[in-house]
């Protein structure tokens, strides 16, 4: 079925969003095309990757000390939620764009790069290696920063800098590959966090960019139009939000997520 | 790669050891698809576990896969020293890189895994 199917949801807790997102995941699986999930966060969250230490996030980052933290199922590094445009998107791995991880990444990438195109503004996509803030050495490569946003992927979208050859990172994402379905988180950083400081506040699309960049809504829809443009498959639209109808499920699934075990299992 | 060698679906292989145990790991078409592994969660030994029950986690470049045991039974020694070493998986998948050895519930259930001609046309058939 050559359908994208997307809901727009509201804000909801890091726990709540992470469990509608494992749903998401299962229901792709069963009923087929790419499903996508644009949500918000009820309060700033910090997101870790699946495998990131839990001592750096609860010691050893001043800047996101007191801040909601949950851990992701997929991988990457830590995100700052609440200025950003943040999605899930699902696909089994049966279609064409679930084979392999970078056919995904370059995919929804590349029709962010397109939506914003279309208000002028260049990004493209990383070559991956550290950025210039986070240079690369000897036994503390780009893996070990601790924030998706100082790290540099390839596929990552990036605004050039004179300051940063490399690019300066706007939006990444990280995967979860299960046996027959992919999950894919990702962010947009709309506009530097102002709750947060420091090391964990990053450069955004709208301060690299300033008064080109669309509004977040504008911006969402005109992505989803571009990745159905891409994958020449019918946009469907939800209507309601993605938990009317699985809000059991979803309350059944985020158990995990509020979990100690999980949160620290590493 | 060897004739002895059966696959599953989700890309793990097995292959039958002497003393009724199973050596798994995972297909070299699995390592080059995932790129550039950065940690790996191994399982414990004694855990016991259904054919398809996911025996641990790999990350590549931000992405994290499940592993899925081809086989029931029981987990009698891991690979401890892959977890520090990643780059055996890529660079001998189906000697040093093995990830676990099991001693299957019914050694009958390797036959239904796919044989290495049926394994090949599947990975053939990938984009």
């Amino acid at each position: 079925m050559n359908t994208l199917t997307v809901w727009w949801d509201g804000a909801a807790d890091g726990a709540l969003n992470m469990g509608a997102d494992e749903c998401l995941a299962r229901e792709a699986e069963s009923r087929g095309g790419l499903l996508v999930r644009c949500y918000g966060w009820s309060a700033t969250t910090v997101s870790l990757g699946a495998f990131q230490k839990i001592d750096e996030a609860r010691r050893g980052i001043g800047e996101i000390q007191g801040l909601q933290l949950v851990r992701r199922p997929s991988g990457g590094g830590a995100i700052v939620h609440g200025s950003d445009m943040t999605y899930a998107a699902a696909v089994p791995k049966s279609h064409p764009w679930g084979a392999s991880p970078q056919i995904l990444y370059d995919a929804l990438h590349g029709a962010m790069a397109d939506a914003l195109a279309g208000h002028g503004i260049v990004a493209r996509p990383s070559e991956g290696g550290a950025s210039a803030a986070q240079p690369e050495t000897a036994g503390h490569d780009e893996e070990e920063s601790f924030f998706c946003f100082d790290r540099r992927a390839a596929g990552d979208l990036v605004v050039d800098r004179p300051e940063e050859p490399r690019g300066v990172k706007i939006m990444g994402s990280a995967q979860r590959r299960l046996a027959g379905v992919v999950l894919q988180h990702g962010s947009l950083l709309l506009r530097h966090n102002a709750t947060v400081a420091g090391r964990a506040r990053h450069p955004a699309a709208a301060d690299l960019v300033g008064g080109a960049m669309p509004d977040h809504e504008t911006l969402a829809r005109e992505w989803v139009r571009r990745i159905a443009d891409r994958l020449g498959a019918r946009l469907d639209e939800e209507p309601t939000s993605f938990f009317v109808g699985r809000d059991a499920d979803i309350a059944k699934l985020s158990q995990r997520f509020r979990e100690e075990w999980w949160t620290a299992r590493r | 790669m060897a004739a002895d060698l059966k696959f599953a679906k989700t890309h793990e292989w097995a292959r039958s050891e002497s003393g009724g145990l199973a050596t798994v790991g995972i297909s070299s078409y699995a390592v080059e698809a995932l790129t550039d592994l950065v940690f790996m969660q191994l399982p414990t030994v004694g855990k016991r576990i259904k054919a398809g029950d996911s025996i641990g986690e790999i990350e590549s470049v931000k992405a994290v896969s499940d592993l899925y045991s081809p086989l029931s039974g029981e987990i009698v020694e891991v690979n401890t020293a892959l977890a520090a070493n990643l780059e055996t998986l890529g660079k001998d998948p189906y000697g040093e890189g093995w990830i676990v050895r099991i001693r299957p519930d019914d050694p009958k259930e390797l036959d239904s895994l796919l044989d290495r001609p049926a394994y090949d046309a599947l990975v053939s058939s990938r984009p």
